[in-house]
This record gives structure tokens, C-alpha cells and sequence, in this order.
């Protein structure tokens, strides 16, 4: 029975995930029936908006950390996966409380509440399987979900293919597309945003995700609206798989005052589509379709637990950073990936500069964040030694993520892994992506506009802050300097700006971490820079800032190994290897006025255990021997671009 | 006369005889009676009845979906559909089939706690209640304590002595009045202005913000390590935790208030219901005992 059990949820799982992969996919849906914590303790009565700043307002800037694509039961697949937990669940778990897993343990972040939080449920049949599973609903007559909410495993599985099938096909029954549904739901998304969002202190959004999938390839976008204003019903993958219809709906939400961004994801399972050199009709790009996207998509979501898509191997071979968490299948199965190219920021960025040289526009011009995808309605979960992967009942298990020998066993020896399974892809994923911005204050003003002038970082997990500006002319001792920002800000633009073009200077960089105290120690900063040269875009990472004392190898251009290793017994790390915090001034050694270039920051910690470590260690097992035993967490700022003329 | 009656068969004697008795004619008219019912029963039927209102309904119900009005035909089906499913319910109850059914069992549950929600009228309390439950919760409404503060830092990355040994030689200068910008610039703000401890907490660490609450006020303290290095630190002035009045927080105390009467009535009116059964559990299912 355990046996039969286990098989079929494995196989469920993988039906499970592919959800996502098809055309329309998810959905939630929500009403406030079941357990969830509506009623919250009493909060400390919010101050009259008299006061000019909010607590903590710093002209210049702080750094705070959110999670913006975050999904609850009102998901359809997180219901599928058996999360009962609510938005304010979500809300309540980013605040540091405890909530259950639907696994049947209690989880909590360990590195403290975030700051800000979008809970981004599909908005594809958001609310129907809740609904699905009320029995005075007529959804719950149709023969297409009988057996989904049984108690035999063979029998949900057999509907939950079903069910996908019929998302594939876009036939699923009239009343799973009900109105009625959606807007129940779409409502308490925006009610829990509204009883949650505590200015100065918290920061909530309303959003949801564009679940658009055209032959399984992702173009899934978060939409992240600035406030209350949101629109009836959300635009969904239903109503069209192009995002250019999406963009063109948002454009028509703000001239009706509703503010909103969409923020792309999973470039890693486009399979190459998501920065295609054509729109997605076919018809070839133009400087109006540049803008309809750039005003749209200011920040794209490099990392999350599905995978890191700041670049590939293989498409970075000079870069020895480059294999980081990377997921090389399409989403939700185990189909590969063949398409690298168009898949990957560094090379859509690249690609943007080599568009403006040669036909006067960038489509690709956008900043950087992470952000989990939790499906466990538990925002920031990406803590390596605190993991629970984000598919509910079926990835909860260390076993069901293949970190520990299967059926109890003490060894790998004799394990046969099946490379097709879910658990494949559930091993590849990593504890990644939290999205950093630098804003004014606590609020959604603040942090909606530093996403929008990209003055925003992504990290793979920890909290570490980076700043990153760009100048020609900074003061020599500026990094002594105690009005460092000041002049940072004021003689430069920060990480999302434009450089002016330069008038024979080369630009200066500064580059300042810090790293988060419940985390490693930093190890390296580097500046990735992409620039076009005669014709070709082309693309190099200086290491600029090195721990420890060392000093970089002019032959290699690298900092030497600081030595920093992890006992893979217990993971403590080498002790007093790595820096709390790095600070550089970096002059590019190879700018060329003419060139076009962008520049991003990317500081490396030293290396520490992956979840999977971790996960063999509480087992008492040795790790997997197919996986990774160590990762180098890390930060990216969004980058700074450098135009030869305006 | 004797004699003709004598002449009769037993049996018709026996039946004129019975015919006379009273208890007889009553169980006659019994069974005329008891027969006469099952004829009219048997043609008055039970009733599925749908007044205009829910037509009204089904038929919205249809139009949002598919965006236009019901045709008669189609509005025919609707009509079918909602009477199949009534007699279907029916029979389904008749044959208890709603009996051991999980779905139905939540369901009517859920009904009822509602309904039991619903005839509950929440309580308007009165100053003195809000009061006295305020006085019990104001732990729940305490704003941590403010600081505002400016600190200067020395990075230890470079060693940790050396690090210390100047933070100690900077507290020295600026004590005796010297330039105060003697530490290093630093990533986080080096001033704070009425900041919550709890942020602070989050950012420097316990030591650090309980520094902040014991060092004199408006002089340079410390070092005071931190997980990036050392800190001197300058408090300008302290806010210790604030609890606030029953006025700055009124609306809040009042849905904190109104929730827990909700949950004591909701825990009350269960803990009644309960009495009215006997509860009986034997044994634990397998898997839990193992």
C-alpha cells in the first residue's frame, strides 16, 4: 500500500507540475471558508498619514527584500498539490509567523520577516478547484474532476490528467472559466493585500500571474499592480497566450489609473521563446513594440527555485560561475530543453544593445529581481538549510526530491535514479531567489518606484545588499568617504540607470556589499559587462574586489581561492575565510567610447551546503553523488547601461 | 322465524351475527378509511416545486456565462437540468446515501457553524468592557522602543584586533571633543532617526540594539561588535516601548474584542451541542499508533 502510494503520487506529481506548462494553465480560488487565519491578532493602530515619511525614510535609499511571486490553495495546482493555505496565510508566514505545510509540519522562515510580499496566484481558473471541491458548486457535477478530490491516489490521478489535458486543449468545461469564481477569488487576493499592507513596517501588493505557455514553452509573467486601483478581473493566458495582448491591456488599465508591471520568469523553460528576436506573432519587432514591452516589463525575475536563467554554460564558457542552479527542462516535465539561446538575461541583454546599434531600439532593457514561486503560500522560502521546495504534498519529503536514498535505504550505492521522473526535476531545483530593492521607505510608492527605475538586485537566497553606481568622475577617496552615497547618487546613477556617453573618460564603477548575518561570508565581487563590438554582442566578467586580503592575478584576471571549503559532514564553513563586506572603485580597462555596454555587479559568497546537503545530513545519508554538494549563494544588481551617443 | 334462521348455513349465521357488532363495523370503517388514504396518496405526489425567483436565478446564472439570454429551448433545459438534479437529491437522500459521506458531512458542518455565526449577534460593548479588555491585551499593542542614533563603523574583515584597536582610539578622540567622522562609510544608514528597535534588531544583531538602550545618552559609546565589525555609537534620545492609549487603537481593540466573543459564543454553542450527545471513540486508527 506505501508502495503504491508513493509510485502514484510520484506520477501524479509529474502530471502535477506540468500544469504549468500548458497553454491556460492554473488556478485558485478562494473563498474564505476554510481555516485560514482571517481574523488576525490586533496590529498597532497605523499612524494618520500627517507625518510627511514613514519610519525609516532615508533619502538615500535602504535596502529591503520581498518575495513577489508567491501562490496559495487558490492556485490550481498548489490546490492540487493539497495547500489549504490562504493569501493571508502567505502574508502572515512573510511576517515570521508559523504556519502548516501541507505536508503535516509546521514551517517558518529562519531569516526573519521580509519586508515586502506580492502574493501572485494564476489567474487561470484562480479559485475553480476550491470551488471544484464544494459540493454545492456545479463544478463539482462535472464528470471531468470526479475522482480529483477522492482518497485514492490512482483515482486523482486519473482526473488530474484529465483535468490537464483538457487545460491543454483549452476544454475545459465552460464553468471552471465562471466569473463568478474568478472574481471571489480575485477578491480576496486584494483583501488580504489590503488587511496586510502595514506601511513603514510591511508592504503588500496585489498581483497574480499571466500563465501563458504556448507548447509547454513559459512565458509566464507576474502582474505586480502599485496599489489598491486593480483592475475587474484579471487578464489571463485564457483570453490570449501573447503577452504583447497583455501589455496592450495594461496600457489600457493606466489610462484608466490603474498602475501595474508584468515581470517575465522561467526564461530557463521558454526553451528560447521568451527573448525571441521576432513578437510572438511572427511579425518583426519595432520601436513601438520596444516601448509597449520595456513600459511594461521594467524588471524581469532572473532566479527563483525553478532554476537560475541569469546565464548557461553554454552560453557563457568563459564565465566559471555560470553553472548556478541551472534547470534545463521545460516546466513541469521532464521534456529537454533545446533552445539555450533566448532563454537566458545576459544574452537577451546583449541582445537589446546589439537591437539599439543596429535597428534604433532595445526590447530588452530591463533590471533584475529573484523571488521563490512558492506554492507552500510561504514567501522566501529559499533557505538552503531550511527547505521544503514549493510543491506541497509533492516535493515536501527530502525522499520525493531525491536529496536522500529512496524507501529508507543508508546508501546510493545500487540507486537507480530515473532521470525522467518528477524527483529528476525536483532535485535540479534550488533554494533561490529573493528580489531587493532600493527605496526611500517602506511602502508600495517607494518600492513600486525603485522597481520602475530598476534600482532593484536579485540574490539566491540571502539577504546581502549590494550597491552599485556608475560615474566618470568620482572623488579618488570617495570609498573613505563619509558622504559616499551622497556623491554616489549625485555625480552618478545607481544600478538601473543610464550612463551619459562619455566624452573620453572610461566609466568608473563602485561596488559595495555587505553581507547578511545569518548568512555565509563574501568571498568575490565582479562587474559582468556585455558590449557590441563591430557589429557582434560580446561578453566578459572581471572579478574586481577579492576577501582576505588577496589581490586579484593580473594573469588570470581572478581572485586567487581564498581557501574557504564546507565540512560535509555538518556544513560549518572554514572559519575566518570571507569578508563582511567588500567596497571597490573600478575603472573599466577596456571601455571603448563607441561601444554600447551594459555592466551588472554579482557578488559571490563563499561556498556553503545546497538544501540537498542539508536534507543528507538530517537523514544521517551521505548526499545524493549526482548532485552539487556546495553552491556559491550570490547577488546581482540590475545593470547600468552606457550609450555611445544620446 | 326460529326455525327459517336455524335454516341458514353456520357461516351466514356467523356473519349476520358479526354484522351486528359494533367492534366490527369500527374496523370496517378502519379499513375503508385506511384504503381511501393510500388511493389519494398514491395520486397526490410528492412536489419539486421552482418559483419564478429561482428561475429567475438559473436563468442570470446562464446569461453571465454565456454572455446572452437563454433561448426557450434552452431555458427548457435549465428547467430540466434543476429538476433532475432536485429529484436525483431526493432520492439519494431516500436511499441515504448521504449517509458516511465525508463531503456532505463538511458541508453541513459548515452550514451550521455559519448559521450559528450568523444568528449570533455580536456584542456592542460597553466603555467598561472595551476598557477592562483593552487593560488585558495592551501587551498585544506595544510599539517596540524608538532610537534615534548615529554610529560609526570599523570593518573587521582586515583583522579583528585592529579593528577594535581603532574604534578604541576613535572613541578616545571624539570623546574629547574631536572630529566625529572618524569611522568608515558604511552600506546601512549611520543615522537613524526614531528608528523601532526591532528593525534595528533585525539589521546589527541583540548586542547592538541592546546597546542602544543602556549607553548615556548624547555621548560616543562603545566598540559595540555587530556581524559586520565595530560600532560607536551616539543615542540622541530614546522612546521606550510605547503602549498606547485605548483611543489611539480603539477600532482595532474593538474588532480584537468582537473576535473573541465570537470565538467564546462559537466555543460556547459547540461546547452545548456537545452535551447533547455521548461521544464514543474505540481505539486509534493503525497509523497513528505506529
Amino acid at each position: 500500500m506505501g508502495n503504491r502510494w508513493r509510485t502514484t503520487a510520484g506520477s501524479l506529481t509529474a502530471m502535477a507540475v506540468v500544469l504549468a506548462a500548458f497553454p491556460g494553465s492554473t488556478a485558485g480560488s478562494g473563498s474564505a471558508v476554510t481555516g485560514s487565519a482571517a481574523a488576525k491578532a490586533p496590529v498597532v493602530a497605523k499612524k494618520a498619514a500627517a507625518s510627511a515619511h514613514l519610519p525609516g525614510y532615508n533619502t538615500e535609499r535602504n535596502a529591503y527584500f520581498g518575495d513577489l511571486h508567491v501562490h496559495t490553495k487558490l492556485s490550481f495546482d498548489a490546490y492540487i498539490f493539497n495547500v489549504r493555505a490562504s493569501p493571508d496565510d502567505a502574508y502572515r508566514f512573510a511576517k515570521g509567523e508559523t504556519i502548516g505545510h501541507s505536508g503535516g509540519f509546521n514551517i517558518r522562515l529562519s531569516g526573519g520577516p521580509l519586508d515586502f510580499v506580492a502574493v501572485t496566484d494564476h489567474s487561470e481558473y484562480i479559485g475553480a478547484l476550491q470551488e471544484a471541491a464544494n459540493p454545492k458548486s456545479p463544478l463539482n457535477k462535472l464528470p471531468i474532476i470526479e475522482g480529483l478530490f477522492s482518497t485514492d491516489p490512482v483515482k486523482i490521478g486519473a482526473a488530474f490528467s484529465r483535468v490537464i489535458a483538457a487545460m491543454g486543449s483549452n476544454s475545459l468545461p465552460v464553468e471552471f472559466k465562471d466569473k463568478a469564481i474568478t472574481a471571489k477569488a480575485w477578491k480576496e487576493v486584494q483583501d488580504a493585500a489590503e488587511r496586510n499592507n502595514d506601511p513603514g513596517h510591511f508592504t503588500t501588493f496585489v498581483g497574480y500571474e499571466f500563465t501563458s505557455a504556448p507548447d509547454g514553452k513559459n512565458l509566464h509573467r507576474n502582474v505586480i499592480f502599485k496599489n489598491a486601483k486593480v483592475p475587474e478581473l484579471p487578464y489571463s493566458a485564457i483570453e490570449s497566450l501573447d503577452p504583447e495582448n497583455l501589455w496592450k491591456r495594461m496600457d489600457t488599465w493606466r489610462k484608466a489609473g490603474v498602475e501595474a508591471m508584468a515581470i517575465p520568469h522561467n526564461m530557463n523553460g521558454s526553451d528560447g521563446i521568451m527573448f525571441e528576436p521576432t513578437r510572438r506573432d511572427g511579425r518583426s519587432m519595432d520601436k513601438a513594440y520596444a516601448d509597449l514591452r520595456m513600459r511594461n516589463e521594467p524588471i524581469a525575475e532572473i532566479t527563483q527555485i525553478k532554476g537560475t536563467s541569469e546565464t548557461h554554460p553554454s552560453l557563457s564558457p568563459n564565465d566559471e560561475w555560470a553553472n548556478f542552479e541551472i534547470m534545463e527542462s521545460y516546466i513541469g516535465t521532464t521534456k529537454p530543453i533545446t533552445q539555450f539561446n533566448g532563454g537566458y538575461v545576459r544574452e537577451a541583454l546583449k541582445s537589446g544593445i546589439l537591437m539599439q546599434d543596429t535597428k534604433g531600439f532595445n526590447p530588452f532593457k530591463f533590471g533584475f529581481i529573484g523571488s521563490s514561486d512558492t506554492h507552500n503560500a510561504a514567501p522566501g522560502s529559499v533557505e538552503d538549510r531550511n527547505y521544503f521546495s514549493k510543491a506541497g504534498r509533492v516535493d515536501g519529503k527530502a525522499e520525493q526530491r531525491g536529496s536522500i536514498p529512496p524507501e529508507g535505504g543508508k546508501t546510493w550505492e545500487g540507486v537507480k535514479e530515473d532521470e525522467t521522473s518528477s524527483l529528476a526535476r525536483f532535485k535540479s531545483w534550488g533554494a533561490s531567489g529573493i528580489a531587493g530593492v532600493w527605496a526611500e521607505e517602506n511602502s508600495r510608492d517607494a518600492i513600486y518606484s525603485a522597481m520602475r527605475r530598476k534600482e532593484t538586485f536579485a540574490t539566491s537566497g540571502p539577504r546581502m545588499r549590494v550597491r552599485f553606481f556608475a560615474a566618470y568622475d568620482y572623488p579618488q577617496n570617495i570609498l573613505k568617504r563619509s558622504d559616499l552615497v551622497t556623491v554616489a547618487y549625485r555625480s552618478g546613477v545607481p544600478m538601473g540607470g543610464d550612463l551619459m556617453p562619455s566624452k573620453g573618460k572610461a566609466p568608473q564603477f563602485i561596488l559595495w556589499a555587505m553581507r547578511d548575518p545569518n548568512s555565509g561570508y563574501l568571498q568575490r565581487a565582479q562587474i559582468v559587462k556585455g558590449w557590441v563590438e563591430n557589429g557582434v554582442a560580446k561578453e566578459a566578467v572581471f572579478d574586481v574586489a577579492c576577501s582576505d586580503h588577496l589581490a586579484i592575478n593580473p594573469a588570470t584576471g581572478r581572485c586567487p581561492d581564498n581557501g574557504a571549503k564546507v565540512d560535509l559532514s555538518n556544513c560549518e564553513p572554514t572559519k575566518f575565510k570571507g569578508d563582511a563586506e567588500m567596497k571597490t572603485l573600478w575603472r573599466d580597462p577596456t571601455f571603448k567610447p563607441n561601444q554600447r555596454a551594459f555592466y551588472y555587479a554579482r557578488v559571490l559568497e563563499n561556498p556553503s551546503c545546497r538544501w540537498s546537503t542539508w536534507d543528507a545530513i538530517r537523514n544521517g545519508t551521505p548526499p545524493n553523488p549526482k548532485l552539487l554538494p556546495t553552491i556559491q549563494e550570490r547577488v546581482w544588481s540590475s545593470p547600468i547601461w552606457y550609450a555611445p551617443s544620446l | 322465524m326460529t326455525e327459517s334462521l336455524s335454516k341458514q348455513s353456520p357461516v351466514r349465521a356467523f356473519i349476520a351475527r358479526a354484522g351486528r357488532e359494533p367492534l366490527v363495523h369500527f374496523l370496517l370503517v378502519g379499513a375503508l378509511l385506511f384504503g381511501g388514504i393510500q388511493v389519494v396518496r398514491s395520486l397526490q405526489r410528492p412536489v419539486v416545486r421552482i418559483d419564478a425567483q429561482e428561475l429567475g436565478q438559473l436563468a442570470g446564472y446562464w446569461s453571465t456565462q454565456m454572455q446572452r439570454d437563454p433561448t426557450n429551448e434552452e431555458l427548457q433545459g435549465i428547467i430540466h437540468e434543476r429538476v433532475d438534479e432536485e429529484v436525483l437529491a431526493r432520492e439519494a437522500l431516500r436511499l441515504g446515501l448521504d449517509k458516511d459521506d465525508m463531503i456532505i458531512r463538511r458541508r453541513l458542518a459548515q452550514k451550521m457553524t455559519f448559521a450559528s455565526e450568523d444568528t449570533a449577534n455580536l456584542p456592542e460593548p460597553d466603555e467598561a468592557a472595551l476598557k477592562a479588555f483593552f487593560e488585558k491585551t495592551k501587551a498585544d499593542y506595544q510599539a517596540p522602543p524608538r532610537v534615534t542614533f548615529r554610529h560609526q563603523f570599523f570593518n573587521s574583515d582586515r583583522g579583528k584586533d585592529q579593528a577594535l584597536a581603532r574604534a578604541k582610539e576613535a572613541l578616545g578622540k571624539v570623546a574629547s571633543g574631536q572630529d566625529e567622522a572618524l569611522g568608515e562609510p558604511f552600506l546601512l544608514p549611520q543615522t537613524y532617526s526614531d528608528a523601532s528597535l526591532t528593525d534595528i534588531n533585525k539589521d546589527y544583531g541583540q548586542d547592538f540594539a541592546a546597546a542602544l538602550l543602556s549607553v548615556p545618552l548624547n555621548q560616543w559609546s562603545g566598540p559595540i561588535a555587530s556581524a559586520y565589525g565595530y560600532h560607536l555609537i551616539k543615542v540622541d534620545s530614546r522612546i521606550s516601548a510605547k503602549t498606547p492609549t485605548l483611543d489611539d487603537v480603539r477600532s482595532d481593540v474593538l474588532a480584537a474584542y468582537q473576535d473573541q466573543a465570537r470565538k467564546a459564543r462559537n466555543a460556547t454553542f459547540l461546547a452545548d451541542l456537545r452535551k447533547k450527545y455521548r461521544v464514543e471513540i474505540s481505539g486509534m486508527p493503525q497509523t497513528v499508533l505506529k
